[in-house]
């Protein structure tokens, strides 16, 4: 075997090949941290939407909830299929890259806001009531006491919330998205050995996600809520 | 000609949906008669989630022991193999079990391929998760213990498990709500489960959205009973209290 992968190997990381693998990569980055920005603003929307003392009224909170509940409890490729047969049976002209990044926001909104909510919980009770002492609304209750201290406790675990999107993207490549997967399966269809078309990929994936994830275990380290002694 | 599939569907008790200014009409009742068998499904994809997360959590409480007491080598290959197994995507790895072994002459069924990557990814979280769990044992519980005059084995049973146990047992159970869905990619390998039965349903009926929308509801209402389940009995056995949703 490794004579053979020997002799491809020169081949396979010929000028066309990097090509095609750095457009699959740019795939990936793209549907996933895309995916995870849009799906963090809708993430946080229903945490304020499902916290009592900012936009929690009841319906919204009903709603929100069970918006989070339910679509954490789905796996992302039932999701994906789904999101791919609605807009087919739709008739809607969208690229396949639209319909996956559509299942990475739906889904990346859900867990973003368990993020989000627990950014939003970690506000100790007596600031609410200063802050309704003071007379302020929602909004500046919002901008001025919540966000400026809950980013700290938020923004760590976007980090490895990002990674589980580029790797959750992987399961794109069933519906024929350009990303890493479906590039390896292409170069292994084309008679590249598994060993390098996998084994390549598995590393692009490492080199992305491992600093990102480390990246977050620092911030979390530094940013940790100094405890009130 | 559409007057006619108008009445089909309508004497059908057909649901209307309406997206993006397109209309299509669900028809539910084309699906429903193969329900038992999804749920059928349902219970390997259980199965396998089943098999998978005790694996798992066998390589994993192997692994914990290793990073707390054994020599830098293998701390090191524990090392690896976690940080590995975490940053990759399952989907890949078990392309490479799956495509790679048999050229080395290591011919997998597809369902051995999926729960051997599986246990493997989830190995390594759960190597994380015991790790973390064996790290919140505090110095002083074990001598104000010793101090009280508990026998090694008192320690053991009376101090050491029922903080560990306690400890362990929500990222735990939360782990293998996301073994049942992770099941899920076995379908990309035609294993017959859950959603490689919607697969097979979808080319039966070509009712597609109808029938990944009842196996979403499954999914849902799958891991649902599986977290309540598991909440209940935390509560039961070991008084852990978790929050039950």
């Amino acid at each position: 075997m490794w004579a053979q992968v020997m002799e491809e190997a020169p081949r396979f990381f010929g000028y066309w090949n990097l090509m095609f693998l750095g457009e699959a990569l740019l795939g990936t980055l793209a549907l996933s941290w895309l995916g995870a920005s849009v799906g963090f603003g809708f993430g946080f929307l229903f945490a304020i939407g499902r916290h009592p003392r900012l936009y929690g009224a009841l319906p919204v909170r009903i709603l929100a909830t069970l918006y989070v509940e339910v679509f954490r409890r789905i796996p992302f490729l039932v999701k994906l299929m789904c999101v791919f047969f609605a807009f087919q049976l739709s008739g809607a002209q969208v690229s396949l890259f639209t319909i996956a990044l559509v299942t990475v926001i739906l889904s990346a909104a859900a867990f973003a806001a368990e993020i989000a909510r627990a950014g939003i919980e970690s506000i100790p009770a007596p600031q609410w009531d200063a802050a309704e002492a003071m007379n302020f609304g929602r909004w500046r209750t919002l901008t001025r006491v919540v966000v400026p201290q809950a980013w700290r406790v938020v923004l760590p675990p976007l980090f490895g919330y990002t990674v589980g999107f580029i790797k959750s993207t992987s399961i794109a490549s069933q519906i024929g998205v350009m990303e890493l997967t479906y590039a390896a399966k292409i170069l292994n269809t084309r008679g590249f050995s598994a060993l390098l078309c996998f084994g390549t990929i598995l590393l692009l994936y490492f080199l992305i996600c491992y600093p990102t994830k480390r990246l977050g275990e620092r911030l979390e380290a530094r940013l940790a809520p100094r405890r009130a002694s | 000609m559409g007057e006619v599939v108008r009445r089909a569907n309508a004497d059908q008790g057909a649901a209307h949906a309406v997206l993006l200014g397109v209309s299509y009409t669900l028809i539910y009742s084309q699906v429903t008669g193969h329900i038992p068998y999804l749920l059928a499904g349902a219970l390997l994809s259980l199965q396998l989630a089943l098999i998978s997360f005790l694996i798992g959590w066998a390589i994993g409480l192997v692994n914990a022991s290793v990073l707390n007491f054994g020599p830098r080598a293998a701390r090191l290959v524990v090392r690896g193999y976690v940080t590995f197994f975490i940053n990759t995507p399952l989907l890949v790895q078990i392309f490479f079990i799956f495509f790679v072994l048999p050229d080395v002459g290591i011919l997998l069924s597809p369902y051995a391929a999926v729960a051997i990557g599986m246990s493997l990814n989830a190995g390594a979280y759960l190597t994380e998760i015991q790790r973390a769990g064996f790290n919140s044992l505090r110095r002083a519980e074990l001598d104000a213990a010793t101090a009280m005059g508990f026998s090694r084995l008192q320690l053991v049973w009376y101090v050491i498990l029922p903080h560990i146990v306690k400890a362990l047992y929500p990222p735990l159970a939360n782990q293998f709500i996301i073994q049942v869905l992770t099941t899920s990619i076995a379908a990309i390998f035609a294993v017959e489960e859950l959603t490689g039965r919607a697969y097979n349903v979808n080319s039966l009926t070509f009712r597609a959205l109808e029938v990944f929308s009842i196996v979403a509801v499954i999914y849902v209402g799958l891991t649902l009973v599986c977290s309540v389940a598991l909440a209940l009995l935390g509560r039961w056995l070991f008084r852990v209290k978790a929050r039950i949703i």
